[in-house]
């Protein structure tokens, strides 16, 4: 199987997860099975002996100040708690941590805990650099929402053990409320929005992953969620759904920012633009990212949050420990307070506004109606193909 | 002679310390890229299949060469309009802004001021992203850094001799500048012009920010699929290294070959007398310095607003927008970050400008010089890969992460700028001095420590405001070295530049450029009061009071 799931991520750090509807009853039985670290149990209370006073490099995207700011207060209630030091070690790019982590091949890692995603969660867990049993050995790991939630498989890839869910993104646009009318977006209803406000709508160039991801959702969307979607992708059904993707983007195109001869680079940048009032619309993989920008009076108080007719896209951002991680003990404690009650509702109702992934804190408000991923063949298809016919 | 055996130990370790810093960039280029075993020649057909690479490469080549060399002349023109007069002699420090702001920053600026649904809604025509976009921001950029090397390189060139021979000979002022300045100055900052090309070539930053993207630019292709891990790209970016390179070793040819036609240019048009009218425009360029002053201003004005609040397409925009609220917050978390850059610049600063002292001393002792791209490695070679090896390397010591790895990493980039500075100057001292010095029985070292090295001050503070500032401004080397553990003001301003709150990016903004322009801002404060072996306005009666 082919994983080729950018590594372009903003405020909601997405991640993919494909199939889950078929993968999850699997992953389910086998997590049932295992037993899972009781927090009061003599290996846990050992396992916090062992970690006071140690330091943890958490390797995270540091571009959002939302998500800064709650690694700051985290920092601050482990301190206390756990007398662990948490230090986020602020990358611009995900893949940092994994090419830094190849170029180590196995010794002993600067890196103690990461924040990970697809394509490379994939990479790395095929390279073997993970440590494995995470889920049995985190007493919190118990009140993950594994009924609830597609938190068990990664773009594909079942987690194994290999890393933990942290939080949920959700695939939405964030709009002017004048323009974008119907609550719901449809491909066409974009494409009359794009026609009467020529050149405010636009998506990041793929394969920056909101990018693809825009161009999934419209697949969708304009195939009326063809169940062939969702199944390893055959020469017939890409040839039977594929051109009606570029048949609807050839007419949208010239109605484009730019007229779709650039592309912002990524979501960051199109909210940029947005803010600056140059586009009627940005993407974000955060479903809480709309309210959160308005409290801050980052974007306009009329901006209002749209997602496609069919169910956003869905799926979970994780932490992962490198097999070769100096501190693995105070870095299991670190992912425990994150998955505490505590840490999970201040992600929420915090600056950050990123969805709870424990069963207590379960809230239909904080989420959309979710769209399972498509398989992940198409990923790499849509990527090749858009670039092929619109990036050269 | 046991003198003589220490001045052979001596020299044997300075060539030895020299070699070992230039040869860094070679090894981190072959350990960064030497090939995962999964590189065969058949990867190399979807490469070269790659949608658009022809347009993109052509693109990337021509950016790169011609904002080059565009910079190049303009910074001649203003030079020529500067340099005589004494009141604007000193206009280095009216650089000092401009140099200190990043790149990424005044491309931010110049969109958001000037581009459509602009601060001013004038419809410039300036894209928001497109190849014009790109090169008008590295233009602006560069020009200071021409106008800078300019006046390190003129401050020892009797250009006021050539001036008034020129006269003599019935030539106007800007036929003299064109026929005998311009080839003098073009040899001596050949350097510079390398390096200004290779940063075009392998920008990854702003070339995302302003750069065209359908296709994108070379650069950025090679990026992405260099931190892309998965199937097939890693080999795709092997490739496109490889291609960078042969990239870089065309623009080195095409930049010899302009040289060597426009020297042969300015000398028949000389001989033949030729009508030659481009210098009538010449004066034009007096408004060059105070339209920068002006852009500066703005830029930093509007970084300034941003970080305290104010946000012109906000709901409610006012001036009671204004709070130092992000700054009270911030300033517990910047003031390490600044400290350790400052630190770390201060010692990669200096070491390199001793470093690049030695090697020119060096060659000159030994009389030959060693081809000028040898030194600049760092600067030419993909930094991306070349990094990545001194990771590897750095992993296989297990040395720990300290601020002592990332000078030394930085060291080859100090290294590099402070040698394209310092050539021209050094190769160009009035022998004279030195004669008379040992004709006053002056030691070798006494006459190079109170001749020579008094004679390059001026240059030595420039060499070292730029060596100090390329340290500030590496970002990849300081995390990939330090893991982290040694966090500088630009590991923390890229960071926050990935995201999308413009009062945080504009904050981290202000403050990576603080330091580097309180260093050219002494640095041109303390060059005027030491004077070159050619300064302009004291070519009558030499004083030898440095003697």
């Amino acid at each position: 199987m082919i994983f080729r799931l950018s590594k372009a991520l903003t405020n909601s750090f997405a991640i993919c997860y494909v199939f889950f509807f078929v993968a999850t009853a699997k992953v389910h039985a086998e997590l049932k099975s295992e037993t899972i670290v009781e927090a009061n149990s003599a290996q846990w209370q050992q396992t916090l002996k062992a970690s006071a006073g140690q330091s943890v490099y958490f390797y995270a995207w540091g571009g959002s100040k939302a998500v800064n700011e709650y690694l700051r207060w985290a920092t601050r209630e482990i301190a206390q708690q756990y007398q662990i030091k948490l230090i986020h070690v602020k990358v611009t790019d995900p893949s940092e941590p994994v090419s830094r982590l190849k170029a180590e091949n196995g010794r002993t890692s600067a890196i103690d805990l990461m924040w990970v995603n697809g394509e490379n969660f994939a990479y790395l867990k095929q390279q073997g650099f993970l440590l494995g049993n995470l889920w049995s050995a985190i007493p919190n790991a118990a009140f993950l929402a594994v009924d609830s939630l597609p938190i068990t498989v990664d773009f594909g890839e079942p987690m194994d053990g290999f890393e933990v869910p942290w939080g949920i993104g959700q695939f939405n646009l964030i709009a002017e409320n004048g323009v974008f009318q119907p609550p719901q977006v449809s491909a066409k209803s974009l494409l009359d929005i794009a026609k009467k406000k020529p050149r405010t709508v636009t998506y990041p160039r793929p394969p920056e992953f909101h990018g693809t991801t825009f161009l999934k959702q419209l697949l969708v969307n304009l195939t009326d969620a063809d169940p062939r979607l969702y199944k390893s992708s055959t020469k017939q059904a890409q040839d039977e759904l594929l051109p009606v993707l570029w048949q609807y983007l050839d007419q949208l195109h010239p109605y484009l920012w730019q007229q779709g001869k650039a592309f912002p680079s990524s979501a960051a940048e199109q909210l940029l633009l947005y803010q600056q009032k140059t586009l009627s619309m940005a993407v974000s993989f955060n479903p809480n990212q709309w309210q959160k920008e308005k409290s801050t009076q980052q974007i306009s108080e009329s901006s209002v949050r749209r997602y496609f007719a069919d169910g956003a896209i869905t799926n979970s951002h994780n932490l992962a420990i490198p097999k070769s991680a100096p501190s693995p003990d105070a870095s299991k404690v670190v992912i425990n307070f994150m998955l505490s009650e505590k840490a999970q509702q201040e992600k929420f109702s915090g600056v950050w506004g990123d969805p709870s992934v424990i069963t207590s804190l379960l809230d239909e408000k904080a989420t959309m109606p979710a769209h399972s991923e498509l398989h992940s063949s198409w990923h790499v298809l849509i990527e090749d193909a858009w670039q092929q016919r619109y990036g050269g | 002679m046991p003198t003589a055996r220490i001045r052979r130990i001596a020299l044997a370790s300075g060539w030895l310390l020299v070699c070992l810093i230039s040869l860094l960039p070679i090894l981190g280029i072959v350990v960064g890229l030497w090939p995962p075993e999964q590189v065969r020649f058949a990867d190399l057909a979807p490469f070269l299949a790659y949608q658009g690479l022809s347009v993109s490469v052509s693109m990337t080549l021509f950016s790169a060469i011609f904002s080059t060399l565009i910079s190049l002349y303009i910074a001649f023109m203003v030079y020529s309009q500067y340099h005589l007069s004494r009141r604007l002699q000193s206009f280095e420090k009216y650089l000092a802004p401009l140099l200190s702001l990043p790149h990424l920053a005044i491309a931010l600026g110049i969109v958001f001021l000037f581009s459509d649904g602009s601060l001013f809604f004038v419809d410039s025509g300036l894209p928001r992203k497109g190849l014009s976009t790109l090169i008008i921001a590295i233009v602006i950029k560069e020009v200071p850094f021409f106008l800078l090397i300019f006046s390190a390189i003129g401050r020892q060139l009797p250009i006021k001799y050539w001036l008034l021979q020129g006269n003599a000979l019935g030539y106007q002022d800007y036929r003299c500048w064109w026929f005998l300045v311009f080839p003098a100055l073009l040899k001596q900052s050949r350097l510079a012009l390398l390096a200004a090309t290779a940063y075009t070539l392998s920008v990854v930053d702003i070339s995302l920010l302003v750069g065209p993207n359908i296709p994108e630019l070379f650069a950025v292709s090679v990026y992405r699929w260099q931190t892309s891990f998965a199937v097939g790209d890693q080999a795709q970016a092997f490739w496109g290294n490889v291609l960078l390179l042969v990239l870089l070793a065309v623009s080195v040819l095409i930049l010899y070959a302009h040289e060597k036609l426009a020297q042969a240019g300015c000398k028949t048009l000389a001989t033949q007398g030729s009508r030659f009218h481009i210098g009538i425009i010449n004066p034009a360029f007096k408004a060059w310095l105070p339209m920068l002053a002006v852009l500066t201003a703005m830029i930093v004005m509007v970084f300034t607003l941003w970080s305290f609040g104010v946000n012109w397409h906000g709901d409610r925009f006012s001036l009671a927008q204004l709070t130092t609220r992000l700054w009270q917050d911030e300033w517990l978390f910047f003031a390490l970050p600044l400290q350790n850059s400052l630190f770390i610049g201060l010692l990669a600063g200096l070491l390199g400008v001793a470093l690049a002292l030695l090697a020119l001393e060096l060659q000159r002792q030994k009389g030959t010089y060693w081809p000028d791209y040898y030194w600049l490695l760092a600067i030419i070679l993909p930094q991306l890969s070349m990094v990545l090896g001194w990771q590897v390397m750095h992993i296989w010591t297990q040395g720990g992460y300290h601020s002592g790895w990332i000078i030394l990493s930085h060291l080859p980039f100090t290294f590099a700028y402070a040698y394209l500075v310092l050539k021209g100057p050094f190769q160009s001292v009035e022998p004279r001095y030195e004669l008379l010095a040992a004709s006053f029985g002056y030691s070798s070292w006494q006459s190079w420590w109170q001749v020579r090295f008094r004679l390059l001050l001026p240059a030595i503070f420039t060499a070292f405001a730029i060596a100090f500032s390329v340290s500030i401004a590496q970002y990849i080397p300081t995390l990939m070295l330090g893991a982290g553990r040694v966090t500088t003001i630009t590991t923390e301003a890229v960071a926050i530049g990935s995201g999308s709150q413009q009062d945080l990016i504009a904050l981290y903004v202000l403050l990576q450029s603080v330091l580097p322009f309180m260093a050219f801002f002494l640095a041109a404060l303390l060059a005027r009061r030491f004077r070159g072996s050619m300064d302009g306005n004291n070519m009558g009666g030499h004083d030898v009071r440095h003697c």
